[in-house]
Formats: C-alpha cells, sequence, structure tokens
C-alpha cells in the first residue's frame, strides 16, 4: 500500500515539474506567474520527497514486497545499510539522484530573490530537466514494481563490496556534486535565453557552484579511499572508466570555477564562462550515461538495458543541443569587445581554461576510444595509466608553471616579471635544493617526477611567502586561492613520490616461517576461521617488524558471504605518518602455504588529504563574507 | 573565423552523440548476450525427482536451459514468463544451482513449474562447465551445442531481441 502511495507522488510530482516548466517557459514573465512558479515547484519538490521518505521508510522496515527492495537489502543488514541498498543498484540510485537535483532546486529558489531578472526561467528549466528524469525513472527503470502475490520472506542482500561505510556516503556526496552544477547550468541557459548582458548570472551561481565542487571533490576522494581499501585495489586511481566520468566534470569544474571569478570580477571571458557551464553539467549528465546504459563494463556499471541507454542518450541530447544552439545564438552578443591585457591574471585564468580542456578532451578520448575500436575491429583494448601518465604529466607541469608565473600578476593589468626579487629566488633556490636531496636520497631518474615535486615544493614555498606578506604587510592576497594551490603543490609531490617510493610483492608463507621484504620483518603467526551473521571469514595474523624495532600485527580477511557466496578480500592496512603497510591474502597453494601480497604505499595519505584541503579553501569562501555577495 | 568556432562548438558534440547512439543500437550491445558456440559439457547429475540425467539425455534436441534458485529474487521475476514460454510449447529444462533440493520443489509447488525436468546441481560442477556465474542465466542449446547464452531476466525484450532471431535462423521450436 505504501509502495504505491510513494508511486502516486512521484508521479504527481513529475506533473507539477512540468507544469512549473511551462509556466516558466509560455508564460509572460510577470510577479504573478513567477510567484506561481516558486510555489509549484515548491510542492512539486514536497511531494517528490514525501515520496522518497515513504521509500526509505518501506527499505528500513524490510518491504520485499518491493521488487528493488528485495532484490538489493536483505533483513538481517544494520539500518543503516537497509537504507543505503537503496542506492547500491540502479533504479533507487536514479531516484536518489533526482531528489538531489530537484533538492538543489528547492535550495536556489528558496535562497534568490523573486525579483532577480532570470531566477524563475532557471526553476523553469530545471523542472523541465527534473521531467525528463523522472519519465526516464517511471518508464525504463522502476523503482515501485512489487512482487505480488506473494512476496518473498527474505531480501538477497546487498552487494558485500556495498557494505562499507564509506559506501553510505560516497554515492550521495558524488550524485550531489553532480547535479549540483544543474543550478550554473539552468542559471546560465536562461540568462542566454533572456540574452540580456546586463545580467550577473556568474555572481548568482558562484557559491552554488563552488558548494557543488566540494561535494563532487570529496565524493571522488572517498570513492578512491574506498577503493584502496574496501576493494582491495591497492591504490588511489586506477582510470577506470567510470573514475574518469567523475573526473571530467571534476577538471571542467574547477576550469569553471576560476573562470567565473573572472568573469565576476571584470566581467571578461564570459563566453569561456558560459560554455564550461554547460560543459560541466553535460559531462555530469554524460557519467549517468555511461554507468546506466551499460555501453562499458566496470565495477560501478549497473544491470544494463540497451532502451535505458537510449532514453538516457536522446534526453542528454536534446539538453545539450538546445544549450549550445541557444550559445551559438547569442554568442555575438555576450562575446566581449575588451581585449584581455598580457600577463594579466585574467588572461592566466584563460590559459588555464585551455589547459583544462585538454585534459578534459584526453580522458574523454581515453574513455572512448577503446568503445570505437571495439565497434570498428571488434577487439578489446584497454587505454590504462600509460596513456593518461603520457598526456598529464606534460599538461599538468605546463600549467603549474603558468600558476607559479600567475602569482604575482595583477586583475585586468598588465604585469612586468621581476624575476630578480628576493621571495623568487629564495623559494626557486630552495625547491631545486629540496628536489635534489629527493633525486640523490631515492635515486629517480624520471625527468617528469622530478619536474612535478620541484614545481610542487615551487608552488608551497612561492604561497607561503605571500601569506607572509599578507601578515606582515598588509598586502591583500586570496587566501581560499593561496590554500587550494597549496594544497595542488602537496597533491603533486604526493603522487609523484608515491609512483616512485612504493612497492609490492607477493609472497607465499607457511604458518610459523619468517619472510623478509624491504624493511620489514614477517612472522606468520596464526589463521583463524570463524563466522559472523552473514558470511564467513578466514583471517591471517601476520606480526610485522620494521628495522627500526616498530612491530604491529597485520590480519588481512577473505570472507564468503552467505547469500551470494561472493567472496571479498578485507585489506589490513598499517597506517603511518610517511606510509602505509597494506596487506591482502589470496589464496592458500598446495603446499599448505598461503599467498598474501604485501604494498608498502609511500605518502598515499597526503594524496587524499591535499583534496579534503582543497575542499576546505571551497568551504571557507562558502562561509567568507567578503568575496561573495548574494 | 567566428563562424568555424561557432561550427565547431556545435558540430563536435553533435558527432560525439551520434557515435554513442551508433555504438548503442551495435547489434550485440546486450552485454549479457553472447553467441560463443560450444558442446554442451559432458555431466552425470540426479534430477530434483531424483532420476539419473547425463548429457546424452539432452543431446539430439533444441532446448531452453534455464539456471535458477529458489534463493534467487530475480529467478521469481523472471518465473511468470518462463510459464509463459512454456504454454507456448518451448521446452525449458531448469538447471537447478546451488539449491537445497526441498527448496526448490516447495518453490515450483508454490508459483508454479514451467520446467519440463530439472537437474539439481547442488554444487554448481555443471553450472561451473557451463560459464554460470550466478542465477538467472539462460542457454539455447540446439542437439548438444549451446549455440546462446544470456545472463539476466528472460523478458520479452529479451526473448525477441537475444533469442528469436536465431530461433528464427534455425528453424527450431
Amino acid at each position: 500500500m505504501i509502495i504505491e502511495i510513494s508511486h502516486f507522488f512521484t508521479i504527481l510530482a513529475t506533473g507539477l515539474f512540468l507544469l512549473s516548466g511551462i509556466f516558466a517557459v509560455s508564460i509572460k514573465n510577470t510577479e504573478y506567474v513567477s510567484n506561481l512558479i516558486s510555489r509549484t515547484y515548491t510542492h512539486a519538490f514536497l511531494f517528490l520527497l514525501i515520496s522518497f521518505s515513504l521509500y526509505v521508510w518501506l527499505a528500513a522496515t524490510d518491504n520485499f514486497s518491493v521488487l528493488y527492495i528485495a532484490s538489493h537489502s536483505n533483513s538481517d543488514l544494520p539500518i543503516f545499510y537497509k537504507i543505503s541498498s537503496i542506492w547500491s543498484a540502479h533504479e533507487g540510485s536514479m531516484f536518489l539522484w533526482i531528489v538531489f537535483l530537484a533538492l538543489w532546486g528547492y535550495l536556489f529558489n528558496f535562497n534568490i530573490t523573486q525579483a532577480n531578472p532570470i531566477k524563475s526561467l532557471a526553476i523553469g528549466i530545471m523542472s523541465l530537466i527534473i521531467v525528463g528524469f523522472l519519465l526516464f525513472l517511471l518508464l525504463t527503470s522502476n523503482p515501485f514494481q512489487t512482487i505480488l502475490p506473494i512476496p518473498p520472506s527474505n531480501g538477497a542482500d546487498i552487494n558485500p563490496v556495498l557494505q562499507d561505510p564509506a559506501l553510505v556516503i560516497h554515492p550521495p556526496t558524488l550524485y550531489l556534486g553532480y547535479v549540483g552544477f544543474g543550478i550554473p547550468f539552468a542559471c546560465a541557459l536562461a540568462f542566454l535565453i533572456r540574452g540580456n548582458t546586463e545580467i550577473e548570472w556568474e555572481l548568482m551561481v558562484q557559491k552554488w557552484s563552488v558548494v557543488a565542487w566540494i561535494f563532487l571533490t570529496i565524493g571522488i576522494t572517498l570513492g578512491s579511499w574506498w577503493a584502496y581499501y574496501e576493494l582491495g585495489w591497492g591504490g588511489y586511481w586506477f582510470w577506470d572508466p567510470v573514475e574518469n566520468v567523475a573526473l571530467m566534470p571534476w577538471l571542467a569544474a574547477t576550469a569553471f570555477i576560476h573562470s567565473l571569478s573572472v568573469s565576476i570580477k571584470s566581467k571578461r571571458l564570459r563566453v569561456w564562462t558560459l560554455l564550461l557551464s554547460i560543459l560541466v553539467f553535460s559531462l555530469s549528465l554524460f557519467g549517468a550515461f555511461i554507468v546506466r546504459s551499460g555501453i562499458i563494463d566496470s565495477v560501478h556499471s549497473f544491470a544494463n538495458d540497451p532502451e535505458r541507454g537510449l532514453y538516457l542518450l536522446g534526453f542528454i541530447s536534446v539538453i545539450i543541443i538546445t544549450s549550445l544552439v541557444l550559445f551559438v545564438i547569442r554568442f555575438s552578443k555576450i562575446q566581449s569587445m575588451i581585449r584581455i591585457k598580457r600577463f594579466s591574471k585574467e588572461s592566466f585564468i584563460s590559459i588555464n581554461n585551455i589547459f583544462f580542456g585538454v585534459l578534459v578532451f584526453s580522458v574523454m578520448l581515453g574513455v572512448i576510444y577503446p568503445l570505437i575500436y571495439e565497434y570498428l575491429f571488434n577487439q578489446k583494448i584497454s587505454v590504462g595509466a600509460p596513456f593518461y601518465t603520457a598526456i598529464f604529466s606534460p599538461i599538468v607541469l605546463v600549467a603549474c608553471i603558468f600558476l607559479i608565473f600567475s602569482i604575482d600578476s595583477k586583475w585586468s593589468r598588465e604585469f612586468k616579471f621581476n624575476l630578480m626579487n628576493l621571495p623568487i629566488i629564495f623559494s626557486t633556490t630552495l625547491s631545486i635544493f629540496i628536489t635534489f636531496v629527493f633525486i640523490f636520497l631515492y635515486e629517480i631518474d624520471d625527468i617528469y617526477i622530478n619536474l612535478l615535486i620541484f614545481v610542487g615544493f615551487l608552488i608551497i614555498f612561492r604561497y607561503i611567502f605571500e601569506i607572509y606578506k599578507l601578515i606582515s604587510a598588509k598586502k591583500y592576497i586570496n587566501p581560499f586561492s593561496a590554500m587550494a594551490h597549496m594544497a595542488l603543490g602537496l597533491l603533486l609531490i604526493s603522487i609523484s613520490l608515491n609512483s616512485v617510493l612504493s612497492s609490492e610483492r607477493a609472497m607465499s608463507i607457511k604458518i610459523d616461517e619468517t619472510e623478509s621484504y624491504k624493511d620489514l620483518t614477517i612472522y606468520f603467526q596464526n589463521i583463524n576461521l570463524s563466522e559472523a551473521y552473514n558470511y564467513d571469514s578466514i583471517e591471517a595474523d601476520l606480526l610485522v617488524q620494521t628495522t627500526n624495532g616498530e612491530s604491529f600485527l597485520l590480519s588481512p580477511e577473505k570472507r564468503r558471504y552467505f547469500t551470494r557466496g561472493q567472496i571479498t578480500t578485507e585489506t589490513a592496512i598499517h597506517a603511518s605518518l610517511l606510509r602505509d603497510i597494506y596487506m591482502t591474502i589470496g589464496d592458500q597453494l598446495d603446499d599448505g602455504s598461503w599467498v598474501v601480497n604485501i604494498q608498502i604505499n609511500y605518502l598515499i595519505r597526503w594524496i587524499w588529504f591535499s583534496a579534503i584541503l582543497m575542499c576546505m579553501a571551497g568551504i571557507m569562501l562558502i562561509f567568507s563574507k567578503k568575496r561573495l555577495r548574494r | 573565423m567566428k563562424l568555424l568556432f561557432k561550427f565547431f562548438i556545435l558540430i563536435t558534440p553533435i558527432l560525439f552523440l551520434f557515435m554513442f547512439y551508433l555504438l548503442l543500437t551495435e547489434d550485440n550491445s546486450y552485454p549479457g548476450a553472447d553467441y560463443d558456440t560450444q558442446n554442451f559439457p559432458i555431466f552425470e547429475l540426479e534430477t530434483l525427482s531424483g532420476k539419473k540425467i547425463v548429457n546424452t539425455n539432452i543431446n539430439d534436441k533444441a532446448l531452453l536451459l534455464n539456471v535458477w534458485a529458489s534463493w534467487c529474487i530475480t529467478c521469481r521475476v523472471e518465473h511468470s514468463y518462463l510459464m509463459y514460454l512454456n504454454k507456448q510449447g518451448i521446452p525449458i529444462l531448469g538447471l537447478n544451482y546451488k539449491d537445497e533440493k526441498e527448496d526448490a520443489i516447495n518453490w515450483l509447488k508454490k508459483y508454479g513449474n514451467p520446467y519440463k525436468d530439472n537437474i539439481h546441481d547442488y554444487k554448481g560442477s555443471l553450472a561451473l562447465d557451463l560459464g554460470v556465474t550466478g542465477a538467472p542465466e539462460t542457454f539455447l542449446i540446439i542437439n548438444g551445442q549451446v549455440v546462446a547464452h544470456y545472463q539476466g531476466e528472460v523478458n520479452e525484450t529479451i526473448w525477441n531481441d537475444v533469442f528469436l532471431p536465431i530461433i528464427d535462423e534455425k528453424r527450431i521450436f
């Protein structure tokens, strides 16, 4: 019964969203109409929220007459996994995705004054996008389907690799990021439709864009962390196609918020900003398409059905082509006739846009090249780390060199470089010195790695001097930019050192035997068999000793889950400031020994820390009153 | 120059989208389906009713082999379509996969039996030889040869798109 009510409310919400969209696009924008749109939207959202809440309630109370819940949940699960099972597969996660999209629209509707000239239109555009996705949900991926009259007594269980706290929050955070860019997109479109260049849509959306960017960054970082410790992948990034479709909007979004600040400050790069806002949201939608159409195989891809793919592709095409046609029509009007001054801040950011554009394009190429190749030659190939490293290293390096030069540049003014000033000489010398220390200490012979380490340190030192100037001479610098860019420096250093210092080895070892690897001595103490409520497990106890006297117990584990018979590996990690000792256990060999894989991962935590630091910079920007007018 | 830029901005995404359209509508875009021909593996098992069954028992016929289990929720969903296929005169052999015999028999009693017989593969050994990764999966077998294999729920769309073309081509059933 409840499921029918939930279903009904979603249908009702679809109708109301459609109404709000039609009002906004077809009726003249008077005060009465814009109030009407705003109210219709609010009610539509509330209906959708009620529907979703009922659905959560059904999942929490084990209502297995709902097909989706029966297929993805189980009465033995703790309550938060019952709820998170909603976003463990296609239908439910799509539902959540739409609710989040509508939620952003609701907050936007609530926050922006009625007098704003493009608000109603933007809400209308949001509504129409939501309608498109709700129809997709209802017509091709209905989560409200029931198994009646005789429901199963228990559910099929959530996939065990998804029974993890990180996975309770990873998808929602990521979705909040993806769909958050719906707001800047809707505003950009509304701006293009109105065609009035006086409207400052960029200022309206800055806060929203940064918040969405923060969610996207946290979502990606959580995913990276989850793959590391739960999936047992043993690294932080694998260029998996679905990681890539999250990275593309992130890269585009990063360029977008840079470009946005220029458009707000000096009304330049407006064309870039518009184009990027369209690109970011298109890439977010493209991500949904890639994951949900079954066009690629990946750990993330959902059960697939070509009909869904075609619907999504069709709908996304409509959105992308409409917005680009509008963009082309209005192009001449928005284009600024004022030339950007050489070596001004604007010029550096426009170069930055180009670099990011190239990165997005190359990731896109890496994702689709195997698909095209398979289509044409019927052979499977995969594009992996070497391709991306080859492209990313030089581009990121050059982009960072531009970044370093941009630190001293000024808004709207030409800038004369004075390389002979003390901070520059000092920080450069220091960075070169540290880089050489690393080179000799660890015998690093990769030129890109050396340069990236150098550039990373240089960025950090340059900003440290800037901050010093801020404190001592009261010279204004942008603290958020300083923090985010220092985090970037740290990220470059951590990634570079991680790639050259980390190592791994698979060894076969018997109980009571001792093996050594690098500075570690590993003693295989014991093996335990045990049983938990929904799996049985084999757990090995290995005592690890380092040469400087530290010792600790690592217990990697293998689990077999009852309901699906799936086998998962639970990693054992000893984390310290500089490195992780990371262990997984494999199969038992015929001679009774066990395969144990050991990895030493240097600075891997610093990589995630850098990402968090970038987010912190964003969060501070959101809460600072000075930079953001509403 | 400006015109070229506008053209480029519009044409690039259209090309991309068109390419995805081609990829999606490609014939074998059913990811769960494959059409590799292989001989049916040699096996010797019991049926749910306790009779001995070996691979030669299914050698000279065309039939559908459906992997199912009473613990499998999707099988429950698929079940009504199998009942329909059975009514249409399609012979379906069940492969009861990693299931307790009693549970399986009860399940069939409760929901109805679309199968002409059921191989009881408690350890999943035959399923392993067939390359089964889970339930439900469905095989089309002609003269002791697997000619089509689908992983996942068979419904009207899948039946029409994955199995019917081959059935029409080989003029069976």
